[in-house]
């Protein structure tokens, strides 16, 4: 189910959370909305599945608007962070919630209670209780628990964020072909930029309540709007006034190169290494190297080499600290 | 074991000893020293046995009382944060920190035939001092704080994620409430329930005050005990005693048991 909003504006103690944000989700896609912590990705996460009012702007589930529909009607799954288990309840009880809501008789209960249990890969713990489980069991106890009720849209705050870097990488894909099998609408929230761009469809920048971009994640990486993106999704540097990805440059002879800078510092980090060089006027420019192309050229620190640009990320830097127009999507009021 | 760890030992149990035991073990040994027949007789003292009735039908008041307002204003406190409820969640320690004497002597002032509001009830025909319900209002009073100070706590640990979460499955508020809210804070509420019943059971000053201790009427149990010493009826005094003392052993017992049960709960680990 599509999910769309716009106009929407949170204040909270007097700041300004989300600034009258618009997008539209579509049907089946994996949306993550990506930010900085503050940005207001969890508030806007909250505000669509009715858990948090908004002051002003519409939410709508597939063009019918749901603004003023309480949470518990608009049949939106809803993760935690914490996972927020039933502590009192064990597994079963906690996947069983949600369809006891729904007065399903109890046969049927149990039938649909060990299917999700096969589905998330617990049925050998539906009885033990949530302080039993481990972080990853937990949080795919969780979605279980979401997925009972068969929700229309699954809103994921923060899913991976609890875990360790094994289990994060595994339930990660997991997640991914899980939510492409069932085709179901999701929005996950997430502060890295790396999760992000392997799981999402489209991504959705947020910083300081405003989308900054929203696109598809190779093009947004390609063609940021801003600075700040360029910066969230991966690594710039600038020469002149021009950032660039740094290994969108590479290091070429003096005799061809206009302008010649000095090597600072060689920073080997196994495959990748990192030239720091520094113009005459002092300010500073990196460059990402590969552990081969370092062999051939052997920058030393002291030496003199020119930088050739293979292609622009192209966001003039003395524009950086303004809010640019997001591309792609427009976010204004009344764009829908 | 260290000598340091022995001294210490010894010093705590001299110490509980003498301050808890053996008081304790005199009334147990006093109330016996006449025999099963006169004790017996001494507990179906007529005195006695309205003070008893008296102080249950109290507590089967101020308890419920004190729980339904502690569950309630815990809830207030910590999920509907506001200036007004974050002044009550400094008020609602007052009676802790004021002299049992203090509570008895304001609900006079107020509730006197000539007090604050007395007047208004006495207009109405109703006399509040010196009657069961100044009683059950000091008892109120008095352990006003006992069951939302173990609530909040909880409640402010727990967070209202659980919550939000079977509002997305689909759960009415009341619903909501009853499933997760009272269940998550049930062991907290029941050790609450147990120190308000100690407490209502044991108060003294306060009651002093505005009962009158007017004895086969407003005399408590606590109060018809302190009678019985004054008219050197201490036989019939210990017995009382004896009484309150059991009562509150079946209370500590109580209490250990949901305590440890709560502990456990707050550490994830009960089943």
């Amino acid at each position: 189910m599509a999910v769309s909003y716009s106009g929407v504006t949170k204040s909270y103690r007097g700041r300004l959370v989300l600034d009258g944000i618009s997008d539209v989700v579509n049907e089946g896609e994996l949306t993550a909305l990506l930010g900085p912590s503050g940005s207001g990705k969890s508030t806007l996460l909250k505000i669509i599945a009715g858990l948090t009012p908004l002051d002003s702007g519409r939410v709508s589930l597939a063009g019918k608007d749901v603004t003023n529909t309480p949470a518990r009607d608009r049949h939106i799954g809803f993760c935690f962070q914490d996972y927020a288990p039933f502590r009192h309840l064990s597994l079963r009880e906690n996947i069983a919630y949600g369809l006891k809501v729904q007065h399903v008789a109890r046969a049927q209960r149990r039938e649909q209670v060990d299917e999700l249990l096969r589905l998330v890969r617990l049925e050998d713990y539906a009885d033990q209780y949530p302080h039993q489980l481990s972080g990853g069991q937990r949080q795919r106890m969780a979605l279980a628990r979401a997925l009972a009720i068969k929700p229309d849209v699954l809103l994921l705050d923060e899913p991976f964020a609890a875990l360790d870097a094994q289990v994060r990488a595994e339930l990660r894909s997991w997640v991914r072909s899980l939510q492409q099998e069932l085709g179901i609408t999701t929005i996950l929230v997430t502060h890295d930029q790396v999760e992000a761009m392997e799981i999402a469809d489209r991504l959705v920048i947020l910083n300081e309540g405003r989308i900054e971009q929203a696109g598809r994640p190779p093009f947004v990486y390609d063609h940021p709007a801003t600075e700040f993106v360029a910066s969230f999704l991966g690594p710039i540097t600038s020469l002149g006034d021009i950032a660039y990805r740094p290994h969108e440059l590479e290091l070429v002879g003096v005799s061809d190169a206009a302008e010649t800078l000095e090597v600072r510092e060689v920073v080997r980090l196994g495959f990748e290494v990192r030239v720091i060089l520094t113009n005459p006027k002092g300010s500073t420019t990196w460059v990402q190297l590969t552990h081969d192309q370092v062999k051939q050229i052997n920058p030393r620190v002291g030496q003199r080499f020119g930088v050739r640009v293979r292609s622009t990320l192209a966001i003039p830097a003395a524009t950086a600290a303004e809010p640019a127009t997001p591309r792609e999507t427009s976010h204004h009021e009344g764009s829908h | 074991m260290r000598r340091s760890s022995l001294v210490l030992r010894i010093v705590v149990i001299g110490y509980v000893g003498a301050l808890l035991a053996l008081p304790l073990g005199f009334v147990f040994q006093q109330a016996f020293s006449h025999g099963w027949a006169q004790l017996w007789a001494a507990l179906h003292d007529h005195a006695m046995d309205l003070a008893i009735i008296l102080t249950a039908k109290v507590a089967i008041l101020a308890v419920p009382l004190n729980v339904l307002f502690g569950v309630g204003a815990s809830l207030w406190i910590v999920r509907h944060p506001s200036k007004v409820s974050r002044v009550l969640d400094v008020v609602i320690d007052v009676p802790l920190a004021l002299s049992p004497i203090i509570v008895g002597l304001v609900l006079e002032l107020a509730y006197a035939q000539n007090g604050w509001f007395g007047s208004a009830f006495a207009a109405m025909g109703l006399r509040v001092m010196f009657s069961y319900p100044a009683i059950v209002l000091a008892s109120v009073f008095v352990s006003l704080p006992l069951v939302s100070r173990q609530v909040i706590p909880l409640l402010r640990e727990i967070g209202d994620h659980q919550e939000q979460t079977a509002a997305t499955l689909g759960a009415k508020p009341t619903r909501i409430f009853f499933t997760i809210t009272l269940r998550s804070i049930a062991w907290a509420a029941a050790y609450g329930v147990t120190l308000t019943l100690a407490r209502v059971i044991g108060e003294y000053g306060a009651v002093l005050i505005v009962s009158g201790n007017i004895a086969l009427i407003t005399q408590t149990l606590t109060l018809n005990i302190g009678a019985n010493f004054e008219s050197f009826n201490s036989y019939q005094g210990f017995v009382g005693a004896l009484l309150l003392a059991l009562v509150s052993v079946l209370v500590l017992t109580v209490i250990g048991v949901s305590r440890h049960r709560l502990e456990r709960k707050r550490h994830g680990s009960f089943v």
